[in-house]
């Protein structure tokens, strides 16, 4: 799923190693995260929200129709 | 060794346990069909596979019971459902007890064991179906009253 994780991470002036020792995973996952190849579970969401310091809604929100044309895709 | 807690690779691990559990569980089906070839039905059974096979299989059926209860659509009644279920259990128990017990070699005793083996081995899932729905009717509850 799309989203603005690489953005807020580089906002934050974080590399992606960073970030993931912030959460507790590995480099891999952000970078599959931030692809938009791999979900998030809500809880490893709000991890990264409160790292990058933003909201979730400026981090993972999609529009309907942008989500449809992923799930299409 | 450090303990995993990136939830993609937990669950990439849990995934792979999947597999190398399919594959052992087709090893199993295999020998267990060889040695069915090799003597028949009795040199199966007792190879000691025979018993990891039926316990995996047990634990399996159970695990499933979670799984259906929660993919059921609209609430069951317990109290009834467990009450047919015990019905239908004890129905067969006697039928195959008394069966068992006029087979010509076989006692009143012989009879009486297998029906209640039968009865006690359908009774037991029966009332985990039936725990499992009652603890689902409370969950429910909680929500309405929200």
């Amino acid at each position: 799923m799309k989203n603005n994780v690489k953005l807020a991470r580089i906002k934050a002036n974080l590399t992606q190693q960073q970030l993931a020792d912030g959460v507790g995973i590995t480099r891999q996952t952000i970078s599959l995260i931030e692809k938009g190849k791999y979900n998030p579970s809500l809880k490893l969401c709000l991890q990264i929200c409160y790292r990058v310091n933003a909201q979730l809604d400026e981090i993972f929100w999609i529009s309907e129709e942008e989500f449809n044309s992923e799930e299409n895709n | 060794m450090k303990k995993i807690t990136d939830e993609r690779l937990i669950m990439k691990n849990l995934k792979n346990i999947r597999i190398a559990f399919a594959v052992q569980s087709l090893g199993i089906f295999a020998i267990l069909f060889y040695e069915f070839l090799q003597g028949g039905i009795d040199q199966m059974r007792n190879n000691p596979i025979w018993l990891v096979f039926m316990v995996t299989t047990v634990v399996l059926a159970y695990l499933s019971m979670n799984i259906s209860v929660d993919s059921e659509r609209t609430l069951t009644q317990s109290n009834r459902s467990l009450q047919i279920s015990a019905i239908v259990t004890l129905m067969i128990s006697l039928i195959v007890g008394i069966l068992t017990a006029n087979t010509p070699g076989y006692g009143i005793w012989d009879g009486a064991i297998i029906g209640g083996i039968i009865f006690i081995c359908g009774l037991v899932p029966s009332y985990y179906i039936y725990r499992l729905r009652k603890r689902k009717e409370e969950v429910f509850e909680e929500d309405e009253d929200e």
